[in-house]
């Protein structure tokens, strides 16, 4: 129950910033969007996955978040269709199916989504902070380089999230097994 | 006649598990250097203008050879440092297998890039020239090449997950298994052995490396593929000399554990981690992360405390350790009676070409002397020195290991001989280069002038001997393989 009020509150905050994403692509593409992921992920916290579905889930949960890390998606996405469609895939398409199947996952697998994950965001930042043109119609030339430093950034704040339990061991004040936390695998 | 050492109990030497996967991965190390040793051999020759070689095939064969070193280098480190990690981890070999398959898979893409689509644009695919090929190749076969490297790099992403996932289920965090608890003279009752505390660091750098080359790669697909998107060249280049940096030096650090768990058999002392030696190898887990500026000290636009930092940095990465190793290596080596045969020679050998190889390295990384040794054959003088007597006799030393059976002896006429010949041919080899770079004789010229033939031609002598010598060191292998399995 907890949960799902967290997820509703999640999903309200989103709407809530539906202006913010107007007028910023930082706001939209790293604020919004994650908070739309999240209330998918909170809202199935307590669901258990069957191990079956986990590969076509992850499947799932890479394609809709192929499908938003394009521009012209985060174009889109200011249309009214595309508004729509964003509230309802990003929380369904991507947070749900990325909870149900991440404790399936093998370690290794995990680990290189995480790596993977480092290395796009790092790519992205190269991308946006450089392009001689204006790769989002909706937004200044100067707002596209505020968000690559800002992906850069993320890239680096996950980096250290994610390193620091391997390189100095697990928190004692954390619930956790060897293969990570227990509850949410992460 | 000796058997291994009376007072040195090989801990867990009867363990190797997936034993048939390490000796496969160096029989393909070992045709791949003979191989890629042949390319070079052309290329000597060329440029002595002993054979005639077109331009065009020359850096063809210049990419081959350097992508086709590094990555071989890299995948016999690799292998080794699995199989001496697996003595104390357990490791999973499905996913040494994709790690293999997947190395096999970049190396198809690599060669197809060069010799059918005649991407030359050399192993550091430097940001924009395999864009701007001046119609010598198509932007398709710069892209082949890279997702060639992709791939690669997958699988080694996926070799170190792996290992770093054991290493911090068996000691709980990687800087217990770096040897910190010695450093900070804490009580640690099981404190990492030197091949753990290699492999930790290794991992850690290593993976940094890859994830921000595989950032480098992608940006310049997506710039090669949809010319619109620039990428800064200065931010590439820097990203570029991080990962090649990090990466060829990764392949010394992962082959020196066959030093570590090897000579041991050798000397009946067993090689210890201590306080000394974990220091070592945590300065190389920071500072080969700061010394790949070395590479850019020409690049005026660097801001300049990076490029000093650059310089200082390069005397205490390496140094330390490269001490630390040959040092002890001296005191096991002196203090024992040794039975020299072909794996104990090539390893002691490999320390010597280590230590020796750095200093020409540290020389080139003085500011002063860079403004004259860049781009000169200094540069391939000092990093064959450490390669072809390093980490090449590091894997061929394995090599001779693996298939050495229970009882060491003396060499015999045939290993003498080819350890001799391996031996000139490469100390000739390297002094030749270091030579021409001395002489300012550029580096990467297909064409040479009069003056410099004498150079080549020496040089190509000597590459020959190397030929020779490895060309017996690897049939030897596979001789042997196919007696004890066959
Ligand atoms: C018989 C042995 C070898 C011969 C004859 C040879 C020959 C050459 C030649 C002629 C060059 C080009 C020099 C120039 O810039 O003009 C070169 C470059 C290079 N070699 Fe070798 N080599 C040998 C062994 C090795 C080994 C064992 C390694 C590494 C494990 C290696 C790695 C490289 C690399 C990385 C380059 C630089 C390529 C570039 O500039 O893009 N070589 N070698
Ligand atoms: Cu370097």
């Amino acid at each position: 129950m907890r949960m799902i009020c967290l997820a509703l509150l999640a999903f309200a905050e989103a709407i809530a910033l539906r202006q913010a994403a107007e007028a910023s692509p930082v706001q939209h593409v790293l604020v919004q969007m994650p908070l739309l992921v999240l209330a998918g992920v909170l809202i199935s916290w307590d669901i258990r996955g069957r191990r079956v579905w986990a590969v076509p889930l992850l499947l799932t949960a890479l394609t809709a978040f192929l499908f938003w890390m394009l521009p012209r998606s985060v174009d889109w996405a200011l249309t009214p269709a595309g508004e729509t469609a964003k509230y309802l895939s990003l929380p369904l398409l991507l947070g749900v199916p990325l909870r149900l199947s991440w404790p399936w996952l093998a370690p290794v697998l995990r680990g290189f989504l995480k790596a993977n994950a480092l290395s796009m965001l790092g790519v992205l930042g190269f991308l946006y902070t450089h392009a001689p043109l204006r790769i989002c119609n909706s937004y200044l030339v100067s707002a596209q380089q505020d968000l690559g430093f800002a992906f850069l950034h993320l890239a680096v704040v996950l980096a250290c999230i994610w390193a620091v339990p391997v390189l100095f061991g697990h928190p004692r004040w954390l619930p956790s097994g060897s293969a990570g936390c227990s509850k949410c695998g992460a | 006649m000796s058997t291994v050492s009376e007072n040195y109990v090989p801990g867990h030497a009867a363990a190797a598990p997936q034993a048939g996967a390490v000796k496969l991965t160096m029989v393909l190390s070992g045709a791949v250097f003979a191989l890629m040793m042949a390319f070079g051999l052309l290329m000597r020759a060329a440029q002595g203008q002993w054979i005639d070689l077109d331009p065009a095939l020359f850096y063809q064969l210049l990419t081959a050879h350097g992508a086709g070193m590094v990555g071989t280098a890299a995948l016999s480190g690799a292998a080794i440092m699995w199989y001496f990690c697996g003595r104390h981890l357990v490791l999973s070999g499905g996913i040494f297998w994709a790690f293999l398959g997947l190395f096999l898979l970049g190396v198809v893409l690599i060669l197809g890039a060069i010799f059918i689509g005649g991407y030359g644009g050399a192993w550091t695919f430097l940001f924009p020239l395999p864009a701007l090929s001046g119609g010598a190749w198509e932007a398709g076969a710069a892209a082949a090449f890279m997702l060639g490297y992709t791939a690669i790099g997958v699988g080694f992403l996926l070799y170190y997950l792996e290992l770093g996932r054991r290493i911090h289920a068996r000691y709980g965090s990687l800087v217990r298994a770096l040897g910190w608890n010695l450093i900070l003279g804490r009580e640690d009752n099981d404190p990492p052995p030197p091949a753990i505390v290699a492999a930790a660091a290794v991992t850690i750098f290593n993976s940094i490396g890859i994830i921000l080359g595989a950032a480098v790669l992608v940006a310049s697909l997506v710039h090669l593929l949809v010319p619109g998107f620039e990428v800064d060249a200065l931010l590439a280049k820097n990203l570029i000399y991080f990962f090649g940096h990090v990466f060829i030096n990764a392949s010394i650090y992962m082959a020196v554990t066959a030093v570590y768990e090897i000579l041991p058999e050798y000397t009946g002392k067993p090689w210890k981690s201590n306080r000394l030696f974990a220091i070592a190898w945590n300065a190389v887990l920071i500072f080969v992360m700061a010394v790949y500026w070395h590479h850019l000290l020409q690049d005026v636009v660097m801001p300049p405390w990076m490029l000093v930092v650059g310089q200082l940095v390069s005397y205490f990465s390496g140094i330390p350790l490269i001490a630390v190793t040959a040092f002890s290596t001296f005191l096991y080596v002196r203090g024992s009676r040794m039975t020299w045969d072909l794996a104990s020679s090539l390893l002691v050998l490999s320390v010597a070409g280590w230590s020796v190889g750095s200093v020409p390295a540290s020389i080139d990384g003085m500011i002063s002397v860079n403004k004259v040794m860049h781009n000169t054959m200094w540069v391939p003088g000092h990093f064959h020195t450490y390669l072809l007597l390093g980490e090449v006799a590091m894997a061929f030393g394995f090599m001779a290991w693996l298939v050495r059976g229970k009882t060491i002896s003396q060499m015999d006429g045939l290993d003498r001989a080819a350890f001799v010949t391996y031996l000139a041919g490469a100390v000739g080899f390297v002094t030749v280069f270091l030579f021409s770079g001395a002489a300012s004789i550029p580096r990467r010229w297909a064409v040479h002038y009069e003056e410099w033939l004498s150079h080549d031609r020496i040089g190509t002598l000597f590459g020959g001997l190397v030929v020779l010598g490895t060309l017996v060191f690897v049939l030897r292998f596979a001789a042997r393989l196919g007696r004890r399995e066959g």
